[in-house]
């Protein structure tokens, strides 16, 4: 039973919905009020329609259960939204360009000068040790200087409301289309909900996208041939590949269709080959050419490293970038904000700990137990756990993992991740725990697009939200200031089109004056 | 063929044709409206009250949005430019023409209208949201002319049923993008004009022969020129003018033919010669009012002199 | 010592072959104690060749074949006059945690091939205790070709540690892995080095011999007093000495994968059939071997 007021958010966690008592936060309030209007029939007939939209669209996951094979469900979008007001957002959104750009001055940096290492900031061996550090790329700057060109950082709220990063995505981030997917399904879902607010817009990614791979391909002369680069179809991020290239126009690519030729990058196609300027790839750097990575893969485009470093192409995100989201690195992005942009970082991180510090790593094995720990080469929430949900055993087997090698594993304060109420199987609502991953796109300028994925774990009382290991997403709402009477659209010209003509005989003639005359009343006059 | 039965099947083309396009511009209208706008990128001129016009429901009296807006343009029968009521005009001549177009044809827009119709027991049209009946009324219209090609003999009964759906689309898209480009309270008209494409459903398309992004300049201008896109002004026109020669019985001295067949090589024309960034309303303009007067001509030739008054051209 | 090198790759393919991508890490370094005075690459079929320093600092030359082509010839001359390292310094232990040590070593201290953990590792370790850097580098040199045989075509490029312990033999690339791994171990910084070797032809008269690329190691040993810089030592645990001007080195590493002698890819199914030599030749036959 949907019961917006049987709904009790966890003590002790923010609720993104109700103030502490239950009360609807201000921006909520509509939403709440529409979310009762709609009830428990209205939320379970639009979940049924939900699933059957996204199967016959086929955006789709597929998840490994603990044991047994995989299977396709359609993505799990929960239909009550997370709302944001511009204010929040404009502190997040400030809050992240700050943090890509010195990620992006972080990679510059540590590929060249290394002045940050010498600085004594960041220490080299740990930059070394990093299994994502390119020592291919080592001085090859990419065109425009960007690196980061698609960024995807988790934030999570605390109790108190305030935000923290607990990862930084720069190598291939995922999630995007079901950002854009999830906001074109609620619109035909549930509209009702969507009826007192100004929600921002968040369709323009792609283009924002495309823009920014265009603006840092080397093509002097004509537009520049931007490609998305995937693994193949029995990629589970397929879909997104696919859904990106369809979405800016461009070609979806596999590795055969690729070739380099005396430092240039070609595609063939049925009129020989053309030439590619930019390259979106959405695989990691040891699939992208053996002759530099990987000595034991075949896989990839032999002689894209040398395009690259002969500056006829440009690489999204550039080879390399896996050193600044690794999760010992991650702990210094505070420091590098400090260093690169001499500012005060807006956004602070979760307390963190490096174990490859005997003394940290002894403190820390003591209390394992109330810590979350995290191998630092990892991505995708494998290899977490988090200590008050573990087992003896588990904690027991991790601290032997740690112990054999520290400096790949670090430490973090657990988040009290903040909740949202969530409609459950049987439609009645739960405080679920969500986190955020807005997407940012770094070309001439960093864009941001209002909101982002909120990802949501389903399991009761679980704070691991990602996709693979049982999460579902929510759509998130920006709330614009404005009011209704926007929703007409802009207004229109003084000129406009005649009436439409219709099937008429002669002796309906006189009708259709007096039709036109009625309608001259309300339209201003012609020419 | 009779003037009358040509006329028909003429008519019966112009509001299959102008139901798709209704339900087509209603849903990417309603989507767009839905959220705010896009982050630096200003919304070109076309919203519920520049479709409203363009249908001709403009009421002062009612607001251009929500509900009672949007039932004027899906399932109200008693507004002349809803989808439901374009579908009863298709059905009411189709139902005169019956013996000329095949059974499945008549069936396919019979149930169709029908189906509208009875939207209170099948619910698709949730008063908040066109998309289920837009969807139905897409996947329908594209179900009535594949039968049309498929059932229908190759003669002049197709050819007319052809020319007004060609018409009809050509019309639409100068409607729009009149509305569209015209720069209103100083707001420059360009921006994101992804609306207008989707309200064409030539998103894809679009995507994949421009390399430009989806501004109001490139896209008016693939709206207007791109003949390898079906639904652009001049592949209508190009195919309107395959479909009057091989109707007509003597299309060296035909004036629709001929006018047809000029205002091809004027669109030929001005997509090579207009440089960027020209300014397209007049071209609009002038090629709408040339249709209508193709549209007279066809009538004088082919139905008799049967020709609707195309008022305020 | 003055030599002239000359290395002839020729690869020959049992079907055609096209967009045949090679890099070469063949050209002498010129360092301290070694000069490289000509170089010259020839390709056949034609190429152009660029070059680049990579990450290590060794010279690069890439070069791509996108026609069609049976065969490939790589032809590489080069001059060096080579001289032997001055005496190395033998520092102490404690001078191994020195911040001035530990910046110098960078990532050549950084474990490598240690998970999971080989067996019998440990108790080579135990084994080197020795009262200097120095004095562990020297001992090592003569404990791994004592231990192992050298035998070639028992490991190949790809094998690891556990292999060379597990078969008790392999040639100088895996004694070089596997000092690399125990001095690492050991809180001395290693590095793999790729380069030439000229063996002195036992009649001691010729000039001209047909060698191998040849593989040794580099140990970072801190000053003698204990604060002077640390020195990168040169050390060659297959012919049980320290480096001296028999050796011509083309560049380091961690390990092998960072400074492969050739390193190619081509399309086509085709087996490719490999016929290498490197023949040195001493210019300066008058002065006496010293190998």
């Amino acid at each position: 039973m949907l019961a917006i007021e049987g709904y009790n958010p966890r003590a002790g966690f923010f609720d993104e919905l109700f103030e502490a008592g239950g009360v609807p936060r201000p921006a909520a309030d509509a939403l709440i009020e529409e979310l009762k209007r709609l009830g428990p029939d209205g939320m379970r007939e639009a979940g049924r329609r939900r699933d059957a939209l996204f199967m016959q669209q086929g955006i789709t996951f597929e998840t490994s259960g603990e044991s047994g094979p995989t299977h396709e469900r359609p993505f799990p979008l929960d239909l009550i939204p997370r709302v944001l007001t511009g204010d929040e957002w404009r502190a997040i959104k400030r809050g992240l360009a700050q943090r890509i750009r010195a990620l992006n001055a972080f990679v510059d940096d540590v590929y060249h000068a290394r002045e940050i290492v010498r600085e004594g900031i960041v220490p080299w061996r740990l930059v070394a040790s990093c299994p994502h550090f390119a020592r291919a790329v080592h001085g090859i700057r990419p065109p425009g200087g960007v690196y980061t060109h698609v960024a995807g950082c988790d934030l999570v709220r605390h109790s108190d409301g305030t935000w923290n990063v607990i990862e930084d995505n720069v190598r291939i981030p995922s999630g995007i289309s079901y950002m854009l997917e999830n906001r074109a399904a609620m619109a035909r879902l549930v509209p009702e909900l969507f009826a007192s607010y100004r929600v921002r817009r968040v369709d323009h990614y792609p283009q924002l996208l495309l823009g920014a791979l265009r603006a840092v391909a080397p093509s002097a002369e004509s537009e520049a041939t931007v490609v998305v680069w995937t693994p193949g179809p029995v990629n589970s991020a397929y879909f997104e590949h696919a859904f990106l290239a369809r979405q800016m126009g461009v070609e979806l690519v596999e590795a055969s269709d690729l070739v380099v030729r005396d430092d240039v990058l070609y595609m063939r196609t049925t009129r020989g080959l053309e030439r590619v300027h930019a390259v979106y790839r959405r695989l990691d750097d040891d699939f992208v050419d053996p002759l530099e990575f990987d000595p034991h893969s075949l896989l990839g485009v032999p002689g894209l490293v040398r395009a690259y470093r002969a500056g006829s192409v440009a690489i999204a995100n550039a080879l390399g970038t896996g050193v600044a989201d690794d999760k010992a690195i991650y702990r210094f992005v505070p420091d590098m904000i400090r260093f690169y942009l001499a500012e005060e970082p807006i956004l602070d991180n979760v307390r963190t700990y490096l174990l490859g510090d005997p003394e940290v790593c002894a403190h820390v094995l003591e209390r394992l137990d109330r810590l979350v720990v995290k191998p630092t080469g990892g991505s995708g929430g494998s290899g977490v756990t988090i200590g008050p949900q573990a087992s003896e055993e588990e904690l027991a087997r991790l601290k032997q993992l740690i112990c054999a090698n520290p400096e790949r594993w670090i430490a973090q304060d657990i988040v009290r991740l903040s909740t949202m109420p969530t409609v459950g199987p049987e439609g009645e609502l739960r405080p679920c725990h969500v986190d955020l991953r807005p997407f940012a796109v770094f070309g001439e300028r960093i864009d941001i697009v209002p909101g982002g994925l909120t990802r949501v774990a389903l399991q009761d009382g679980s704070m691991i939200v990602n996709s693979s290991r049982g999460g579902g997403s929510k759509d998130t709402w920006v709330l614009e200031e404005g009011d209704d009477a926007d929703r007409a659209g802009p207004p229109i010209a003084d000129t406009l089109p005649p009436a439409l003509p219709d099937l008429r005989y002669g002796e309906w003639t006189g009708q259709q004056q007096q039709q036109q005359q009625q309608q001259q009343q309300h339209l201003a006059p012609l020419r | 063929m009779l003037s009358r039965i040509a006329h028909e099947l003429y008519w019966v083309g112009r509001n299959v044709a102008r139901a798709e396009f209704t339900a087509r511009a209603v849903e990417a209208v309603f989507a767009a409206e839905l959220q705010g706008t896009a982050e630096a990128m200003p919304s070109v001129s076309f919203g519920s009250r520049g479709l409203l016009a363009m249908l001709g429901h403009l009421d002062h009296e009612q607001p251009p949005y929500g509900p009672g807006a949007l039932s004027r343009l899906t399932l109200d029968a008693d507004s002349p430019g809803s989808m439901l009521a374009s579908f009863d005009r298709a059905r009411e001549g189709a139902r005169t023409v019956r013996d000329v177009i095949s059974a499945e044809m008549w069936e396919a827009i019979n149930t169709t209208t029908l189906s509208l119709h009875e939207d209170g027991q099948i619910g698709w049209a949730s008063p908040a949201t066109p998309h289920l009946a837009s969807q139905y009324v897409k996947q329908r219209t594209a179900l009535i002319w594949g039968i049309a090609n498929r059932s229908m003999l190759r003669d002049e009964a197709k050819c007319f049923l052809d020319a007004g759906g060609l018409i009809e689309i050509a019309d639409m898209v100068l409607r729009m993008l009149r509305i569209a480009l015209s720069p209103s309270d100083g707001l420059p008209a360009d921006g994101h004009a992804l609306i207008l494409l989707q309200a064409v459903g030539g998103f894809h398309a679009y995507l994949r022969a421009v390399t430009s992004p989806p501004q109001a300049d490139p896209v008016a201008r693939f709206l207007i020129f791109e003949r390898a896109y079906p639904d652009s002004v001049a592949a209508c026109v190009d195919s309107l003018h395959e479909a009057f020669t091989a109707a007509d019985a003597g299309p060296r001295n035909s004036k629709p033919v001929l006018r047809v067949s000029r205002l091809a090589a004027d669109l030929d024309f001005q997509r090579r010669a207009l440089p960027d960034g020209a300014e397209l309303t007049g071209i609009c303009e002038e090629t709408q009012r040339e249709l209508a007067r193709i549209d007279q001509d066809a009538a004088e030739r082919y139905f008799a002199g049967a020709a609707p008054a195309m008022a305020g051209v | 010592m003055h030599f002239a090198i000359r290395y002839l790759t020729r690869y020959a393919y049992d079907a055609p072959v096209s967009d045949n991508l090679n890099a070469l890490r063949v050209r002498p370094a010129t360092t301290a104690s070694q000069r490289c005075d000509e170089f010259h690459t020839r390709i056949d079929p034609e190429a152009r060749v660029s070059r680049y320093l990579d990450y290590f600092g060794t010279e690069v030359l890439e070069f791509g074949i996108p026609a069609s082509h049976e065969r490939l010839e790589i032809d590489v001359r080069a001059r060096v006059v080579t001289t032997d390292p001055a005496t190395p310094p033998s520092g102490p232990w404690d001078s191994l945690t020195t911040s001035s040590y530990l910046d110098a070593a960078g990532e050549f201290l950084l474990p490598w091939q240690d998970q999971p953990a080989v067996e019998g590792l440990e108790s080579l370790q135990a084994e080197l205790g020795s009262s200097s850097p120095l004095e562990t580098l020297v001992q090592l040199c003569e404990m791994i070709p004592e231990r192992f045989e050298y035998r070639p075509g028992v490991t190949y490029v790809g094998s690891n540690v556990a292999h060379l312990l597990e078969l008790g033999a392999g040639v100088c690339q895996d004694f070089v892995h596997l000092g690399l791994i125990l001095l690492r171990r050991m809180g001395i910084a290693a590095r793999y080095v790729s380069g030439y070797l000229w063996a002195a032809p036992q009649d001691g008269g010729g000039d001209s011999v047909e060698v191998d690329t040849h593989a040794w190691l580099e140990a970072l040993l801190p000053g003698t007093d204990g604060d002077g810089e640390p020195v990168w030592v040169g050390a060659d645990p297959t012919n049980r000495k320290l480096a001296d001007g028999t050796l011509v080195k083309i560049g380091h590493g961690r390990h092998y994968f960072d400074v492969p002698p050739v390193k190619g890819l081509y399309m086509g199914g085709a087996t490719s059939h490999l016929d290498a030599s490197v023949t040195m030749s001493r210019l300066d036959p008058q002065a006496s071997a010293k190998a």
